[in-house]
């Protein structure tokens, strides 16, 4: 099936999904700082009418603290537009039966207040930043090399992210040490998760793209487009579930000079 | 497969002779008895820990007959180069913090070198963490690869025998790592037995392949197989 070319595959455009971190603003010291023309950007995009979303792999903060510190640097955002994996972690929890052991950012544990973690059977892990030391990564692998079943749901796979004073090491990279250590492969909730985000085009009641014919040929035309700094898991992630993707160079985005 | 005539025998420490400060029963014993027969030995570790001399004293106060000259450990093979993030067991390193340093080198140039891949090892109260993971960790962050200079690389098997005048078809590896010591030996060309103290976990024989030559107990049914079916004429 054809592909519309270039800007002509954007006029059907019917709504947006935003990526934050890198997008946004960049996090840092005291939460973290709006990147230059960001929030005037989003107000006209807001203005505009077109339904947004917003998509996040954060997780060293609840959904409302989040949003409450955003809009501290001057952003307008609705809670219920943010999809971020813990909520949905939560949800694949309950479904399955499964108690975790949480290896995750303090502020991010009111996230999963009420489940029942005695007895874990699956590790969660997320961005844990400081809270990555050998002791709290060693006990998350004694839990899961203990289970005849290991079930490790990592949080996003971001390698790296920025911050206001330097890259630093996300969630993926700790991911990848357990699968090691373990011999299990994750279950990645969160971006680039197909399912994720399917979860938000549903609430945006909105398929990611539409086909009609033009000139008796069927062409594809997006109706959603995803905007992220990050190639794998935003953009890859975005245009294997079918919308188009625009990777911004903020961020974690890095410039390559290739030979 | 031919009977092989032996002539060395090389034996990794953690977990297959001791498990930190306590002997596997019976293992100075089966000791003694393989140095009745005409192989030599060789004591091979992927620990960094400790330095050699430590190590070596440790293993004397459990009564294991041994001479510091018989060790060999990746340490020989590091090559020291300010440039470059070089990563042992430390656990006590492997923080958030140094971890971000060392992946910040790693994206400006420096070449990631890991003395040893190990997943995780056996202490008292448990099982324990490795620097595999983190070395992997790094590895998926930086989208590099790192060079691994201790077991189970080819390498480090060659350099071991290399002093013993014998061929790595001439020789066997005694370990309870099924992949970083018996697997790596069988790659260089050894025979591996795997003993099942330490480290190992039911089932891990059958994640190399080929499977181990022996899996047994223990290094004492290790060193009984070596005398009673590998010596032959």
């Amino acid at each position: 099936m054809a592909d519309v070319c270039g800007l002509e595959c954007l006029q059907g455009v019917k709504g947006v999904i935003l990526d934050m971190c890198g997008v946004l603003y960049d996090s840092g010291e005291g939460g973290g700082t709006a990147i230059p023309g960001s929030v005037e950007a989003l107000k006209r995009l807001t203005d505009s009418g077109l339904p947004l979303r917003f998509c996040t792999n954060e997780t060293q903060n609840t959904r409302e603290c989040f949003v409450c510190k955003l809009r501290v640097m001057g952003f307008n955002i609705r809670v219920e537009h943010v999809f971020s994996p813990a909520p949905a972690a939560r949800a694949i929890m309950t479904e399955r039966g499964l108690r975790p052991h949480l290896l995750v950012h303090p502020d991010l544990v009111a996230e999963f207040s009420g489940m029942d973690c005695n007895s874990p059977n699956c590790v969660v892990i997320g961005d844990a930043a400081d809270q990555f030391s050998y002791k709290n990564l060693n006990q998350a692998f004694q839990v899961l090399i203990g289970l005849e079943q290991p079930v490790l749901l990592s949080l996003g796979q971001g390698r790296y992210y920025k911050e206001t004073d330097g890259l630093k090491l996300d969630v993926g990279v700790f991911m990848k040490a357990l699968e090691y250590a373990c011999d299990v492969k994750a279950e990645v909730v969160g971006k680039p998760s197909t399912e994720f985000f399917r979860t938000v085009l549903r609430d945006m009641h909105l398929e990611p793209h539409q086909v009609m014919l033009k000139h008796t040929h069927p062409y594809l035309y997006t109706q959603v487009v995803m905007v992220g700094d990050d190639l794998v898991n935003d953009v890859g992630g975005a245009q294997r579930c079918g919308m188009k993707g625009l990777q911004v160079r903020t961020g974690k985005y890095r410039y390559v000079i290739s030979d | 497969m031919s009977l092989r005539r032996l002539k060395a025998v090389l034996i990794d420490l953690s977990g297959t002779l001791h498990i930190e400060d306590a002997a596997v029963p019976g293992a100075q014993e089966a000791l003694a008895r393989l140095r009745k027969a005409p192989v030599a030995i060789k004591f091979v570790t992927n620990t960094t820990k400790e330095c050699k001399r430590s190590l070596f004293e440790r293993l004397h106060g459990l009564n294991f007959d041994l001479q510091e000259q018989e060790m060999f450990t990746s340490l020989s093979l590091d090559t020291s180069d300010p440039n470059a993030v070089v990563i042992g067991l430390a656990p006590e390193h492997f923080n958030y913090q140094t971890l971000n340093t060392a992946f910040r080198l790693i994206l400006d140039g420096a070449p990631l070198i890991a003395i040893h891949k190990a997943r995780y090892y056996k202490k008292k109260d448990g099982l324990a963490l490795g620097p595999g993971p983190f070395v992997t960790g790094l590895e998926y962050a930086t989208d590099t690869r790192a060079t691994v200079v201790g077991k189970p690389e080819k390498d480090f098997f060659l350099e071991a025998l290399r002093d013993l005048d014998c061929s790595p078809e001439e020789a066997v590896m005694i370990g309870d790592d099924a992949r970083d010591d018996v697997g790596g030996a069988q790659s260089a060309g050894m025979l591996g037995i795997l003993v099942k103290t330490g480290k190992y976990r039911a089932g891990d024989e059958s994640k190399i392949n080929p499977p181990p030559h022996l899996t047994c107990d223990s290094f004492p049914d290790g060193v009984n197989y070596i005398l009673e079916h590998l010596l032959g004429s």
